[in-house]
């Protein structure tokens, strides 16, 4: 009987014994039928390349811009995909669970989740660490009528991004100005003549 | 306040005209029940045979006129790129933040501070 | 009354009166050319003023607005009015913008010549305060942009507004109330 010399036998097996680095990087479905429900929607792809492109058009020497510069300094990809729909609950939970089964995946850790019965509104948020450094962030966010995922690959720094906010001149959300939970919306009166299309 | 921001907008919202030079080029285009608008913008070369050497001299300069047209353009281009994907870069930052905002929101409402931060009745 | 293809002879929308578009509206559905001239020319400024704060740039703006009119041609005979060729006018445009813009998620940033071009009659305003307000209105998401354009470009109510763009008007008021809020901050910040 052969007996495969240890070098050999490590050498075949080191590609299953490799330890896979962690990919921070979600897959995102398209969302193609949400988008048609949807009353707006914003999808944003920022690759490595479009966001050495964006850092060179952000002003030093305008404060919000020299703020985003810092931020996404040593990022690789900024992905967000967000839905708002007239009337609340217009997206099933389901939509997002393709999303969610990754978060479960080995490497991610989830730093926060928060529940908010008077503005249903449900935040997660993942971290994934890599020897101990943060190189991807996940949020979902579910309102009753909009949904937003952002998944950010490299080192992000939450306290500087939670800061921007302020910086870009749109108010805090206030939650006490969110959209209502839905009551019957107000039948639209139809004109006397209504124009043919 | 709120009629000093709608009166700006209503000034700064007054309808503009497309140049007259657009206008019969559309109405030739509609009337003409012509093809679609790239096709509408390009001129053909028409006989350029017939008119000799002058004619491949013209043609030689238009090349040199459109490849630096053609580079402004990319310029052009590669500003407008540029100055989208900063744009996107900064409503993804904002959107983040804000989402941000509202799971601490919800931590902070839940914390015990906040209940001892109630108004007494 | 002389139809003719000078901007002196062609009335612009607000000076024509009824009967004349009217009377331009029959001639153009009869297949008269000169007539379909003047509502191009009545309804110009109408349908390029929305295609360009909806786009943001000359370019796709005169698109835009060339492909409203191609479809307006081919749907000429099923326009009743003057009134509904209005309303039809602002529906396309808006709706096709808003779809264009779905498409594509990267808005261009206008250009300074595409705010100066064909400017409208000045009224002593800073027109850089002017544009800028402008460039701020690219910032909102597609529907709340057509939404203020209806409001106070083409000074439509509520009611309006929900019937050109197919929404509720809680929502088209939702729209403005957010919208005017941005803007006004974005504005008062240094």
């Amino acid at each position: 009987m052969r007996i495969f010399s240890l070098p050999i036998l490590a050498a075949l097996l080191a590609p299953a014994l490799a330890w896979s680095a962690p990919n921070p990087r979600l897959v995102l479905p398209e969302f193609s039928g949400l988008a048609q429900k949807a009353n707006e929607s914003v999808n944003i792809t920022l690759d490595p390349a479009l966001l050495a492109l964006a850092g060179r058009f952000l002003d030093a020497d305008d404060p919000n811009d020299a703020a985003a510069k810092e931020v996404i300094k040593g990022l690789q990809g900024i992905y967000v995909r967000s839905y708002t729909f007239d009337h609340d609950f217009a997206y099933q939970q389901s939509d997002i669970d393709a999303v969610r089964k990754q978060l479960a995946a080995p490497g991610w850790n989830r730093l926060m989740q928060t529940r908010s019965r008077k503005t249903h509104a449900d935040v997660d948020i993942y971290i994934m660490l890599d020897n101990n450094k943060a190189i991807g962030l996940a949020l979902i966010a579910s309102e009753a009528r909009q949904f937003t995922i952002v998944n950010i690959i490299g080192a992000i720094d939450l306290d500087k991004l939670h800061k921007l906010e302020g910086q870009f001149g749109v108010p805090k959300f206030d939650i006490d100005t969110a959209v209502p939970p839905a009551t019957a919306p107000q039948a639209v009166v139809p004109p006397a003549r209504t124009p043919p299309k | 306040m709120s009629h000093d921001i709608e009166s700006k907008l209503r000034t700064a919202l007054r309808p503009v005209t497309p140049s007259d030079e657009f206008t019969q080029r559309l109405v030739a285009q509609i009337t003409a029940q012509g093809a679609a608008s790239a096709a509408a913008r390009r001129r053909p070369l028409a006989g350029a045979r017939r008119y000799g050497w002058w004619v491949s001299a013209g043609l030689a300069a238009s090349l040199v006129i459109a490849i630096g047209v053609q580079r402004h353009i990319q310029e052009d281009r590669d500003r407008e790129n540029g100055a989208e994907a900063r744009r996107e870069v900064v409503e993804a930052l904002r959107m983040t933040s804000q989402k941000l905002d509202l799971a601490y929101e919800a931590v902070k409402s839940q914390s015990p501070e906040a209940g001892a931060e109630q108004p007494r009745a | 009354m002389t139809i003719g293809w000078t901007t002196a002879h062609v009335p612009t929308l607000n000076e024509a009166p009824q009967i004349f578009l009217e009377e331009q509206l029959a001639r153009a559905r009869s297949g008269e050319p000169a007539a379909l001239k003047s509502l191009i020319q009545a309804h110009r400024r109408l349908v390029y003023s929305l295609a360009l704060r909806m786009l943001g740039t000359r370019d796709l703006a005169e698109d835009l607005t060339q492909d409203v009119f191609m479809q307006l041609h081919a749907k000429l005979k099923t326009i009743e009015s003057p009134g509904h060729l209005t309303f039809w006018l602002r529906k396309v445009t808006t709706h096709r913008a808003i779809d264009q813009l779905r498409r594509r998620t990267r808005v261009p940033m206008t250009s300074l010549q595409d705010e100066h071009e064909g400017s409208a009659v000045e009224d002593g305003g800073d027109p850089l305060w002017q544009r800028h307000l402008r460039l701020l209105l690219l910032d909102l998401a597609a529907p709340a942009r057509a939404v203020v354009l209806l409001r106070f470009q083409e000074d439509l109510d509520p009611g309006d507004i929900a019937r050109t763009l197919g929404m509720s008007v809680n929502t088209v008021k939702s729209h403005l109330k957010r919208s005017l809020e941005t803007l006004r901050q974005r504005t008062i910040r240094p």
